[in-house]
C-alpha cells in the first residue's frame, strides 16, 4: 500500500512540475531561448503566496491569483527590459542574461527571506484525506489537480484560441506572422507573462503543500529542463506527460534508493535523454 | 559527371517542398536554377549544400555519395556554397575571414595567409578592413572570397548577386566569370535575369517542387510552361492568341 | 605597429608586476589576495577557451574544478600518496567528463550544452555528498604537516603564489599560441557563425570537443592547485554553482574570448569580492552574489564583450580628445 501512496504522491507533484515546465517549453518553442531563471519564478510564486497571506490574508484562491498576477507582470517586464535585447545577440549574452537573473533573484530572496525553510500557515486546504487505504494531504491533492487543469488549459489556449494561434504563428515563422499583422514583440511578451505566471501559480500551489526556501529555485529550474527535454521542446502537452513521469520517477527513486538520490536519478535521466533522444517524446529537435 | 542529383525530394509533413528533382552537372558548366518564390529551388539547393537532408533521392559528387554528408564534409570534398544573407565573421578582419576558408587546404598559418591574400586581391577587397564595417556588396564579395579560399570544384551561389547596383552587378558578374575561368563548376540560384542570361549556359526552372523546364536560357525563357509559372495562365493564353 | 609594441610592453609590465608583487606586498593578507587572484585568473582563463573563444557557454564548469580538487585528496586518503600525484588522475577524469557532455550536445544547439553543464555539475555535487569513499558531505583533508617536499604543504603562501603564477603563464602562453593557429581561427568562426563555419569545412563538432577538453584539463589543474593550497575539500567547495559563476563572471567582465580578459576581470573582481565579503559577511547569503548576478545581467544586456569591448569602443574617443588637448 505504501507504494501506491508513493506513486500518487509522485504524480501529484509531477503535475505541478508539468505546470511550471509548460511555461519553459512555451518560451523555447517560440524563441529558441532557454530561461535559466525559470525555477526562480516558481520560488518567487511561493513567496508571493506567503506575503499575500501575511499582509492581506485570504485563502488559496487569493494568494494563487496574487502569485499569478505578480509573476505575469514580472515575466512581461523581464522580456521588455532584457530578453528582447539579448535574443538577437551572441549566445553568451543570451545564456548569461537569465543565468545572471537567476542569481540576482535567488540571492536577493536569500537576503530578504533568509535561508530558512518556511511554509504557509494552515489554509482551508489543511488536513488529510483517507482514500482507499492511502493518506493524501488535501493540499497536495488540490494542488496537483489544479495544476493538471491549468496545464491542459494552457495547451487549449495555445491550440484553440485566436491568441494561441497568434503565439504559435510567431513560434513557427516570425516573418510570416509579421506579414499577417501579428506583432511578434507583443506575442513574445505575452508568452513570457504566461510562462512566468504559470510558474508563479505552480509555486503558490506548491506552497500550500510543501515547505520551501530560496534554494528550491535551483532545483526546480533543473527539473524544468528535464521535463522539457523529456516532453519535447515546444510541446505543452509533452511537458504534461513528462512532468507526471518525472514526478513519478523522482518519487520511486526516493522510495527505493533513498531521498538523497531522487535528484541524481532525474539529472542522470537528462543526460541520458541528450544522448538518446534529445527531441523528447513530442518535440522538434533543437 | 561532377554532380549527379537523382529524384531528390524534400517533404515537410504533408508539404512537398521538392517533389522529385534531377540535376546532372558536368565539370566546367555554369548552371542556373530559377523559379518563382516557394518553387522549391532553395530547398533543392540546400539539399545539394548539405544544409537539409532530402527525404528521398541521391546526390553523388564525383562518384561519391554525399546525400547525407554534413556541410563540412562536403566542403572538404570540394563543394562550396554562399549564403543568401551574407554571414561574415563580424569580429574578424577581411583577411582573417578568408583565412578560415583557406585553412581547409592549408593547415599552416603562413600558407593560409598567403592563399587568403591572393584571393582578397582577386576579389578586390581590403585585407585589413573589419568585416562588420563592410556594406552589402562588400559582404557578398567577402562571402565569395571566403568560400573560394576552400578551393571548391563546385561552387553553389545562393542569390549572391541580389541587391547590387548596376555597376556592382557588372563587377560581380565579371568576378563569377573569372572564377569559372579558373576551372570552378558553378550552380547559381538567381532571380536576376541578366545574371542568368549572361552567365549560365543551362537553366533549370522550378515550380511547385518540380523541374518544369530545362535548356539554354533562351529556350527556357520562351517555354510556355515557364511563362505560365511566372506570369500565370492568362499570359500564356494571351501569347497563344497573339500567334 | 605602435599598438603592437604598446601591448607587448603592457604585457611585459604586467608580467613583471605579478612577479614582484609578493615581494612588495609581503603581508599574509596581500599574499592571500594574490593567490586567490591567480587561482581565479587560471580558472577563468581555462573557461575562456571553450566559453569565450568557442562561444560554448558552460555554466557548470565547477565539475572539472571539483574533480581536479578531489583526486589529490582521494589518492592521499586512500593510498597515502602526495596529493600532486592525483593531478593526472583528475585530468583524465575531467577529459572523460568533457566527452560525456560534449558528444551528445555539440551536435545540437548551444543551449543544450549549457543546460547539460549545469545539470551534470549538480548531479556530481549531490552524488559526492553521498559517496563515503570521498568523505560524503564532510569531505576530505590533506596532509596537515608535510611528510616530504612533495606534499607541497607550505606554511607561507609564497611558494603557492609562484607555482600558480607559473601555471597561469603556461595557460596563457598555450592560449596565445592556439589563438594564432588554425584552431584559434576555427574557434572564433564557430562562435561567430557555426553555419558559415561548417560551409567552409570547419569540423565543428571535433573543434568544440577539443576546446572543451583543453578547457577541462586546465580547469581540473586549477582545482588541484586550489586543494593543494587549502588542504581541504567538500562537495560544495568543489562543485558548487558559485565556483562556476565566478569563472564565468571573471572572464565575461574582462572580455570573454580575449587573451587577457579573464586576468582583467580577476583584477577587478577579486579585490571587490574580498571587500564586500568582509563588509557584509561572506558566504552564500551575502551581498556578493546579488552583486554578481546584477553584473552578469548588465554585461549580457549592454556589453557582452566585457570591458575589453567597452574599451575598444571608447578608446578612439579618448584618443581624439587627447590629441585635441
Amino acid at each position: 500500500m505504501v507504494i501506491v501512496q508513493v506513486i500518487v504522491g509522485g504524480l501529484l507533484l509531477g503535475a505541478i512540475y508539468a505546470l511550471f515546465s509548460s511555461g519553459l517549453t512555451l518560451i523555447w518553442g517560440m524563441m529558441n531561448f532557454i530561461n535559466f531563471a525559470h525555477g526562480e519564478f516558481v520560488m518567487l510564486g511561493m513567496y508571493v503566496a506567503l506575503l499575500t497571506v501575511t499582509w492581506v490574508g485570504g485563502g488559496p484562491a487569493v494568494f494563487v491569483i496574487a502569485a499569478a498576477l505578480a509573476l505575469f507582470v514580472l515575466g512581461v517586464g523581464i522580456y521588455l527590459s532584457l530578453i528582447r535585447y539579448v535574443i538577437r545577440g551572441p549566445m553568451l549574452a543570451q545564456i548569461l542574461s537569465t543565468f545572471g537573473l537567476a542569481l540576482l533573484l535567488r540571492y536577493s530572496a536569500f537576503w530578504i527571506f533568509s535561508a530558512n525553510f518556511v511554509s504557509l500557515p494552515q489554509t482551508s486546504l489543511g488536513g488529510t484525506l483517507k482514500l482507499g487505504g492511502i493518506f493524501l494531504p488535501v493540499a497536495q491533492l488540490v494542488a496537483g489537480a489544479v495544476a493538471i487543469l491549468l496545464t491542459l488549459g494552457l495547451h487549449l489556449l495555445l491550440t484553440r484560441t485566436t491568441v494561441g494561434s497568434k503565439l504559435l504563428a510567431v513560434a513557427e515563422d516570425r516573418a510570416a506572422a509579421m506579414l499577417m499583422g501579428i506583432r511578434p514583440d507583443r506575442m513574445q511578451a505575452l508568452a513570457w507573462g504566461l510562462a512566468a505566471g504559470s510558474a508563479g501559480i505552480a509555486g503558490a500551489l506548491m506552497a500550500t503543500a510543501y515547505p520551501w526556501s530560496p534554494s528550491v529555485g535551483e532545483t526546480f529550474g533543473l527539473i524544468a529542463f528535464v521535463v522539457v527535454a523529456l516532453g519535447g521542446f515546444g510541446s505543452v502537452l509533452g511537458s504534461l506527460y513528462a512532468g507526471l513521469i518525472i514526478g513519478l520517477i523522482q518519487a520511486m527513486s526516493a522510495f527505493w534508493l533513498g531521498a538523497i538520490y531522487k535528484d541524481i536519478v532525474v539529472y542522470g535521466l537528462f543526460v541520458a535523454l541528450l544522448w538518446l533522444r534529445p527531441q523528447g517524446l513530442m518535440g522538434k529537435k533543437g | 559527371m561532377l554532380l549527379e542529383a537523382t529524384n531528390v525530394a524534400k517533404v515537410f509533413g504533408a508539404f512537398h517542398a521538392v517533389a522529385g528533382a534531377d540535376l546532372a552537372v558536368e565539370q566546367g558548366e555554369i548552371i542556373g536554377l530559377i523559379g518563382p518564390n516557394g518553387a522549391g529551388k532553395s530547398t533543392f539547393f540546400n539539399c545539394l549544400a548539405g544544409e537539409t537532408t532530402p527525404t528521398t533521392g541521391r546526390i553523388l559528387f564525383d562518384g561519391k555519395d554525399v546525400t547525407y554528408a554534413l556541410p563540412e564534409v562536403r566542403a572538404r570534398a570540394g563543394i562550396g556554397r554562399t549564403f543568401q544573407v551574407p554571414t561574415a565573421f563580424e569580429d574578424m578582419s577581411v583577411i582573417n575571414n578568408v583565412m578560415v576558408g583557406a585553412f581547409l587546404r592549408h593547415p599552416h598559418r603562413n600558407d593560409a595567409r598567403d592563399q587568403a591574400r591572393r584571393i582578397v586581391e582577386l576579389t578586390g577587397l581590403r585585407a585589413d578592413q573589419q568585416a562588420r564595417s563592410l556594406g552589402t556588396p562588400g559582404r557578398k564579395r567577402l562571402e565569395i572570397a571566403r568560400v573560394l579560399a576552400t578551393e571548391p570544384r563546385l561552387l553553389l551561389l545562393d542569390e549572391s548577386l541580389a541587391g547590387l547596383t548596376p555597376t556592382e552587378l557588372r563587377d560581380a558578374i565579371a568576378l563569377v566569370r573569372r572564377i569559372h575561368d579558373m576551372g570552378v563548376t558553378i550552380v547559381i540560384v538567381e532571380h536576376i535575369m541578366e545574371v542568368i542570361m549572361t552567365l549560365t549556359k543551362r537553366v533549370l526552372v522550378f515550380n511547385q517542387g518540380r523541374v518544369i523546364s530545362s535548356g539554354t536560357p533562351e529556350e527556357v525563357v520562351r517555354d510556355d510552361a515557364v511563362i505560365e509559372a511566372y506570369l500565370g495562365r492568362a499570359h500564356r493564353k494571351r501569347k497563344e492568341e497573339s500567334r | 605597429m605602435s599598438e603592437y609594441l604598446t601591448s607587448r610592453t603592457a604585457v611585459c609590465f604586467l608580467g613583471a608586476a605579478l612577479l614582484v608583487y609578493p615581494l612588495v606586498f609581503s603581508g599574509a593578507f596581500y599574499l592571500d589576495i594574490g593567490v586567490t587572484f591567480l587561482l581565479a585568473a587560471i580558472s577563468a582563463s581555462a573557461w575562456n577557451i571553450v566559453g569565450g573563444y568557442a562561444g560554448q557557454v558552460s555554466v557548470g564548469h565547477s565539475m572539472f574544478f571539483g574533480v581536479g580538487a578531489y583526486t589529490p585528496l582521494v589518492v592521499y586518503t586512500l593510498w597515502g600518496w602526495p596529493p600532486i600525484a592525483g593531478i593526472p588522475l583528475g585530468i583524465a577524469l575531467s577529459i572523460g567528463l568533457a566527452i560525456v557532455i560534449g558528444m551528445p550536445t555539440f551536435r545540437l544547439t548551444g543551449h543544450y550544452f549549457s543546460m547539460a553543464t549545469i545539470a551534470v555539475a549538480e548531479l556530481i555535487r549531490i552524488f559526492f555528498g553521498t559517496w563515503d569513499m570521498v568523505g560524503a558531505a564532510i569531505g576530505l583533508q590533506g596532509p596537515a604537516v608535510a611528510r616530504s617536499f612533495w606534499d607541497l604543504t607550505f606554511r607561507s603562501e609564497l611558494p603557492y603564489y609562484y607555482i600558480f603564477l607559473g601555471v597561469l603563464a603556461i595557460l596563457l602562453a598555450t592560449t596565445a599560441a592556439l589563438e594564432r593557429r588554425r584552431f584559434g581561427f576555427y574557434l572564433r568562426a564557430i562562435k561567430a557563425s557555426e553555419r558559415a563555419a561548417r560551409s567552409l569545412g570547419v569540423p565543428v563538432r571535433q573543434t568544440k570537443m577539443q576546446a572543451l577538453v583543453l578547457s577541462a584539463i586546465f580547469t581540473s589543474v586549477a582545482g588541484s592547485l586550489y586543494v593543494i593550497k587549502t588542504g581541504f575539500i567538500d562537495p560544495d567547495s568543489a562543485f558548487g554553482i558559485l565556483i562556476s559563476v565566478q569563472m564565468v563572471i571573471v572572464a565575461a567582465l574582462g572580455g570573454a574570448g580575449t587573451l587577457f580578459g579573464p586576468l582583467v576581470g580577476a583584477l577587478i573582481l577579486i579585490p571587490l569580492q574580498t571587500a564586500t565579503n568582509s563588509a557584509f559577511g561572506g558566504g552564500g547569503t551575502g551581498l556578493t552574489y546579488i552583486l554578481y548576478g546584477g553584473i552578469i545581467v548588465v554585461i549580457a544586456r549592454f556589453e557582452p564583450g566585457g570591458l575589453f569591448e567597452l574599451w575598444q569602443r571608447v578608446a578612439p574617443y579618448l584618443r581624439k580628445r587627447a590629441h585635441a588637448a
